[in-house]
């Protein structure tokens, strides 16, 4: 159930009506509440606003599936379920967004005009921003934990506004079945960070961490089963919006010839072995399922170039298609070597531009999040220098972005 | 491993972990020195033994 | 267009080896293989003037192509072409820096050479063409030397069948799709049976050849490197976390090991912690000691050289990789390990 945001700004209550959704700033400060914070603000921005974002930590689509979320979010604010079926109610064009500091989050920037803009998924949406600040007592975990339960049990709060007001939309979902019906069958391969503090991915709630891949239903990913949890890299980031608006899932939907057949989960681990045993279990997982090709999307930086690449080659060892979207760090003039870790006999990659290549942003008017770059030592709202790396999902790996290096198909 | 390979490297001894190339935090500190020990001798024999392309020292070549 | 064409000292007739310390000039008109290649231009383009410059001058004076470009700027050129430079390695890397440094300066530029040639990895994503092995193929590798320019002086891409080698700059844009569509739509590609369709091409490295191996360990001379951002406590010398720019040396003299407390790791591409409980884990200086003690190893020698290996830039890293096997021969080291993470 599809309710499009076309307006949004703070109120005393929580509504939505013909596409303007108003905040009840009250309703959603108590939900935030928590003695890991000294203090909670909340501020406003839409499409076009002259408006810097600073210190991304990650966004939430509002969706909800009844009164007090009706099971959204398993494991962090419904039970810790299969999630997936029914009906979901979206609004699609707002996110909640949290901006700020957590250990090792590396600063993300979001300009909501300019030519950043059409760099960033949420520059398109009406955004909540959450700022925040530690209470003394509390440790940066603490943090973490209740901006994450904070932020899901606020996106279900907004969408939950409308739940009675008839969709823009309806989208039947199906799940992927055993179906024979011809079509080639396409699985999407999801791997997630697995690095613990500030550096991990939640499913229903729970790491991936020391585990082995796993299959659920993309439909899952609508309802929020896949929440992010790591804040490094911003221009390769998969926010919890993106799980839960899946681009390659979305495609699949989209194509005619092609049949969206799973969605197979896999841990990123750091040491080798563990790499080749998880990228050589999910190859085997998709063989027994079935598939004719897979597509392979990634987080993090360099290191995780190797559960992408070494699932492709192994994919191609069990006869099975594979494709890898992959983000390029190829230097400053673009000359280096693309990718750090290459595959040894795959080639079918797509690639979501340089991490290194550098773009110039105006001076902005406002900002949120954070007051001052501190990559850059300067105040957010001067005309910045930055790596396309600092820009939040730019480069995509989960394949939102048009940002690539690839030469124009004739 | 598959880097070292790829780039041309023509000795390579495979080891354990990114963070920990000649360690092994799940062992003892004991069995974690023995098996750094392990790593240095497979080293000094890859270094003896003559190659002529990428050629990875795991241990399996009985020295 | 006016061009200035760029040749060495042997091939500007004014000396072999014995002049190749000569500095930067400029002459008028076109000198040399020049002359053949002004004709080949044609009407339109003229060679105003040939820039020389000793190779030795040249590989040991950073700034020349800069310098010589902006001589060539003051004279009128609006375009600059170097070589064919062949095999030539200190030939090759100066043709390939004046064609960089052109390019920076806004110009458009040109360099041929062979695909052996040293100088490919130097022009910072300026155009290269081929050129033969040897001079013996001046002629053919002139006519593909003059084709290219014009079509460069015209503003137009040079593919390969131009004989365009070396790295090409990935450059950033918008594609019409997003990279999920394009994913889906490679499927399909591939499915239909196309092996080859994908938007990243991968990268071939030079192979190395292999050296020689030592007759036995326990005589050698041995050196420990690492590129795991093995500094000592502190990180004196501010050695980066990702992209360095440099390496650091220390002494091992008088250490048994690596103590938790006297050395880290700031390398930002990994978890540290394990590394900073234990610095033997980056940098095996206990049992390398040992084996010392033993007989096993020769002698240890008495310093360690290292780097942080994330997001290093390969032109760095190869710089790094020659700058060690020059000082580690200088103080004979038979072996090497190099500690990866």
């Amino acid at each position: 159930m599809v309710h499009e945001v076309h307006e949004l700004g703070l109120g005393e209550h929580t509504s939505y009506a013909a596409g303007r959704l108003t905040v009840g700033e009250e309703s959603v400060l108590d939900l935030l509440r928590d003695p890991a914070f000294a203090d909670v603000r909340l501020g406003c921005t839409s499409p076009g606003d002259r408006v810097r974002i600073v210190g991304v930590l990650d966004a939430v689509q509002p969706c909800s599936k009844g009164p007090g979320g009706g099971g959204v979010f398993p494991g962090l604010l419904g039970p810790a379920l299969p999630v997936g079926r029914g009906s979901t109610h979206v609004l699609r064009g707002a996110a909640v967004l949290v901006a700020g500091y957590l250990p090792r989050a590396q600063e993300a920037v979001i300009d909501m005009s300019g030519p950043a803009a059409p760099l960033s998924p949420l520059a398109a949406t009406h955004n909540l921003v959450v700022e925040f600040a530690k209470a003394d007592e509390a440790t940066w975990e603490d943090v973490d934990v209740a901006l994450r339960r904070g932020l899901v049990r606020v996106a279900a709060h907004l969408a939950e506004a409308a739940l009675e007001t008839e969709p823009d939309a309806v989208e039947q979902l199906d799940e992927p079945g055993a179906t024979a019906n011809g079509k080639p069958r396409v699985g999407v391969i999801l791997n997630l960070q697995t690095q613990g503090k500030f550096k991990d991915v939640f499913v229903y709630g729970r790491s991936l961490s020391g585990g082995l891949p796993t299959v659920i239903s993309p439909c899952e990913l609508d309802d929020g089963a896949v929440v992010s949890g790591q804040y490094g890299h911003p221009s390769l980031k998969n926010p919890t919006y993106l799980h839960q608006t899946h681009p390659v899932v979305a495609a699949l939907r989209a194509s005619d010839e092609l049949e969206l057949a799973a969605l197979v989960l896999c841990p990123e681990p750091v040491d080798q072995a563990n790499k080749e045993l998880i990228s050589a279990h999910a190859a085997r997982l998709c063989k027994g399922l079935g598939l004719d090709a897979a597509i392979a999307t990634k987080e993090g930086g360099g290191n995780a170039d190797a559960d992408v690449t070494l699932k492709l080659d192994l994919l191609e060892d069990e006869g099975i298609t594979a494709i890898g979207i992959l983000a390029e760090m190829a230097g400053r003039d673009g000359t280096g070597p693309p990718l750090v870790v290459v595959p040894s006999h795959a080639t079918a990659m797509v690639s979501t531009g340089n991490y290194d290549e550098r773009m110039t942003l105006p001076a902005c008017e406002r900002t949120l999040g954070r007051e001052r770059i501190a990559l850059l030592d300067q105040p957010s709202t001067d005309e910045i220098e930055l790596p396309v790396a600092a820009i939040y999902c730019a480069q995509s790996t989960l394949g939102w972005g048009r940002l690539t290096c690839a030469e124009p198909v004739a | 491993m598959s880097i070292a390979k790829r780039v041309g490297a023509p000795r390579i001894v495979p080891t354990r972990g990114i963070p920990y190339p000649t360690g092994d935090p799940s062992l003892g500190p004991e069995q974690e020195r023995a098996w750094r020990r392990e790593l240095l001798e497979r080293a000094l024999h890859a270094v003896m033994t003559s190659v002529s392309e990428p050629t990875v020292f795991d241990g399996d070549q009985g020295q | 267009m006016r061009i200035v064409h760029y040749v060495n000292q042997f091939f500007a007739g004014i000396g072999g080896e014995d002049s190749a310390g000569m500095g930067p000039e400029l002459r008028d008109g076109a000198i040399g293989p020049g002359r053949r290649l002004a004709t080949l231009l044609g009407d339109e383009h003229e060679i105003i003037a040939t820039a020389i410059c000793g190779d030795d001058y040249a590989a040991g004076h950073a700034e020349f192509a800069a310098q010589l470009v902006a001589q060539a700027r003051e004279r009128g050129a609006e375009m600059i072409v170097a070589g064919p430079a062949f095999t030539s390695g200190r030939y090759g890397m100066a043709c390939a820096r004046i064609a960089a440094a052109a390019t920076e300066a806004g110009m458009p530029a040109l360099a041929s050479m062979h695909p052996d040639n040293a100088g490919l990895g130097e022009a910072a994503g300026a155009p290269l063409v081929q050129s033969g092995l040897i001079a013996r193929f001046m002629k053919d590798s002139l006519d593909r030397f003059a084709a290219a320019a014009r079509k460069i002086a015209a503003g137009e891409e040079l593919t390969a069948q131009d004989g365009r080698i070396g790295p090409v700059a990935r450059i950033n844009r918008l594609a019409q799709r997003n990279a999920a569509e394009r994913a889906v739509a490679l499927v399909l590609t591939r499915l239909g049976g196309d092996r080859d369709a994908g938007e990243i091409p991968l990268p071939d490295f030079d192979s190395v050849t292999p050296a020689a191996p030592i007759a036995d360990a326990a005589e050698a001379f041995l050196a420990l490197v690492t590129e795991g951002g093995f500094v000592p406590a502190g990180n004196p010398d501010r050695l980066e976390s990702a992209r360095a720019t440099k390496w650091v040396r220390h002494s091992l003299e008088g250490l048994d090991s690596a103590e938790a407390g006297s050395f880290e790791s700031v390398h930002g591409g990994f978890s540290t912690q394990w590394a900073n409980a234990d610095p033997n884990r980056i940098l095996p200086l206990d049992v390398a000691r040992e084996m010392e003690r033993e007989g096993a190893i020769g002698r240890l020698y008495g310093e360690y050289l290292g780097t942080t290996g994330n997001g290093t830039t390969v032109a760095d890293a190869r710089r790094f990789g020659m700058e060690w096997a020059a000082e580690l021969r200088q103080a004979k080291i038979q072996a090497v390990i190099l500690t990866a993470t």
